[in-house]
């Protein structure tokens, strides 16, 4: 096999030949694929053009980028993703300013329908707010253009994918999605979490250059072999769930043996990732595995409808129904029932006192009352 | 079973009137009990106040398993709301008839302690009817959280899943859980409620309404039922 510009990367930097495989392994295993298919993989990577990336960033936090800087396999990621192919990156790229924006411009200029957008961050509804200006240009021009340019559309982590911390009540710059920013987007695949996975992001990548499409998608088009798993479900500490062992409190005996973190407010039954089984950072752990609740990061709002963090039901007037939902039931269900008793004193009053007729009486009286009916007067 | 003969000597001025049919009963009762059993291990799950050896996953599983009976009883009562006898017709719930919109201002004025005169009707009066049709709205809402609730939990190929579509209807899976506590409370207050009325009326007005949910009998005074 002739040797490919990849290859000779690889080798430049030092990697084997082994690393590289154990990446291809690791990817697959990522994509719930067989082991098999690492040797797929691994040529398709080898061979393949990669496709031309353009990252982009809006209304977010760079953490996106930290996150993919720090994939499982750094080297052999970065080398597949960044050197190779990844035309534009603010926070990446060598060039500044005009320099910058060049690249930018001619990428979309030359290879346009062809190359694959990657976004971070959430976009401005408002063009002429003054919000998220990039190269004196608004956000939302850019999206349009470049999104609207490319063979598909990546949103990286929540804020691009739901909106995120920006377009959280109040949401000031009325911050949207890639997919409300720029309708009628094609192909647009979501990565959420905050951040998103580097190893779903780089997954991703691979996926598509072995097989040559877009992975299938949950109903918030997300990859399933990401977000197919209830976090729950995979969960660790899924067994002192199950036996209703609970950490009651920060710091105490079931917070240290490791117990379920459901009642300080896990939202781990509400969040679908694959965050047990991938992890975080070179799967050396993840926030549930180091003794801290599920945030729900990937799911839609979930700065408004995850929150508070610590508690397990939403907020309603600004108190997390955990606090006064049961006791307000129940002192609730208490006063109906206190009403019920001095309501039916009264009526046993009223009853011996007369207003209510002894129904034999009342009877006769209907009967007088139905005098005209037909029926009546034959019963007579 | 309608031909009971009117003539029966069953004291003074009084008629025995066969109002709920065996469906009827049956569904009251399965809901009674599954509704019991839902809220306390409903309760349970939201705020699990002891431990023991899987005791989440069994409060669980008869969670789940009761639920069926549940949402089958509502199915079926809604179904016997078209199939049923005049007393248990969608139309003594859902007031669209001139006479159930009287029977509806009059059990209200009863109730509000504005008159004094109890609806004398063998099946629900109006604002009864009404409550009832309120409840079974709930009922639907508990069904439809508890979907997308059980949804996320479903089987790899289970059916089910056709449901996710709720998640977002109900803007995520918190809000959802929300609802369905709140649920919860709405229907145990409703039972109180009930239980309470059911005795008074059983009380002052003596047409047998309580042992009427076990024979399904009511002893009307004896005068042509009012028209609904």
């Amino acid at each position: 096999m002739a040797q490919t510009r990849l290859m000779r990367e690889l080798e430049r930097q030092g990697i084997s030949r082994r690393e590289f495989l154990t990446f291809c392994a690791s990817m697959a295993a990522v994509l719930g694929m067989p082991k098999s298919a690492s040797a797929t993989i691994a040529r398709a990577i080898e061979t393949e053009e990669r496709p031309i990336l353009v990252w982009l960033e809006f209304q977010d936090c760079a953490g996106n980028t930290e996150s993919f800087l720090r994939a499982g396999h750094p080297t052999v990621a970065d080398l597949i993703l960044d050197t190779i192919s990844l035309n534009y990156h603010e926070t990446l790229m060598a060039a500044a300013g005009t320099q910058a924006e060049d690249a930018l411009e001619s990428t979309v200029a030359k290879h346009k329908g062809k190359y694959i957008a990657l976004v971070e961050g959430s976009i401005p509804a408002d063009a002429d707010s003054g919000y998220c200006m990039v190269g004196g240009r608004s956000a939302l021009d850019i999206a349009r253009e470049v999104c609207g340019n490319a063979a598909a559309t990546v949103a990286v982590g929540t804020c691009a994918t739901f909106g995120g911390l920006p377009a959280a009540r109040p949401n000031p710059t009325r911050a949207l999605s890639v997919a409300d920013a720029v309708p009628g987007v094609k192909n647009l695949i979501h990565l959420s979490a905050c951040p998103a996975n580097a190893e779903n992001i780089t997954a991703l990548i691979v996926y598509y250059l072995t097989v040559k499409r877009w992975p299938p998608l949950d109903q918030y088009r997300r990859p399933l072999f990401a977000y197919g798993t209830l976090i729950h479900d995979a969960c660790e500490r899924r067994a002192h769930f199950d036996s209703g062992q609970f950490v009651e409190e920060w710091g105490d005996e079931a917070h240290r043996h490791g117990y379920c973190l459901y009642r300080m407010g896990c939202k781990g039954p509400a969040t679908s990732q694959n965050c047990p089984i991938v992890q975080w950072n070179s799967h050396t752990n993840w926030p549930i595995g180091c003794g801290h609740p599920c945030l729900g990061c990937a799911e839609p709002n979930f700065w408004d409808v995850m929150t508070p963090f610590y508690e397990r039901l939403p907020n309603v007037a600004g108190v997390s129904a955990s606090r006064w939902l049961d006791p307000v039931g129940l002192t609730a269900s208490g006063a109906v029932a206190a009403a019920a008793v001095i309501h039916g004193i009264g009526e046993v009053r009223r009853y011996r006192r007369g207003h209510h007729r002894p129904p034999e009486d009342k009877g006769h009286a209907d009967e007088n009352k139905h005098e005209s009916d037909s029926n009546e007067e034959s019963r007579k | 079973m309608n031909a009971v003969p009117s003539d029966a000597p069953l004291g003074i001025g009084r008629e025995r009137v066969y109002v709920w049919e065996l469906p009827v009963r049956l569904v009251h009762w399965l809901l009674f009990f599954s509704i019991l059993i839902l809220a306390a291990t409903g309760y349970y799950i939201g705020n699990p106040f002891f431990s023991g050896t899987l005791v989440m996953a069994r409060i669980r599983e008869v969670h789940l398993y009761t639920s069926i009976v549940f949402s089958l009883c509502v199915l079926v009562r809604v179904y016997w709301g078209f199939a049923g006898n005049r007393y248990a017709r969608w139309s003594e719930f859902i007031p669209v008839t001139r006479e159930r919109l009287r029977s509806l201002w009059k059990s209200t004025l009863f109730y509000t302690f504005l008159s004094r005169e109890p609806v004398e009707y063998p099946g629900h009066n109006g604002l009864a009817g009404l409550t009832y049709a309120v409840i079974y709205g709930v009922y639907f809402v508990m069904i439809a959280t508890g979907l997308a609730l059980y949804q996320v939990y479903a089987p790899v190929g289970s059916p089910l899943h056709v449901f996710r579509f709720l998640i977002p209807f109900f803007g995520g899976l918190q809000i959802a859980r929300l609802i369905h506590h709140i649920g919860m409370w709405v229907i145990l207050i409703f039972m109180v409620a009930h239980l309470y009325f059911v005795i008074l009326y059983s009380t002052i007005e003596r047409t047998g309404i309580f042992d009427s949910i076990l024979s399904g009998f009511k002893f009307m005074p004896r005068k042509p039922p009012v028209k609904p």
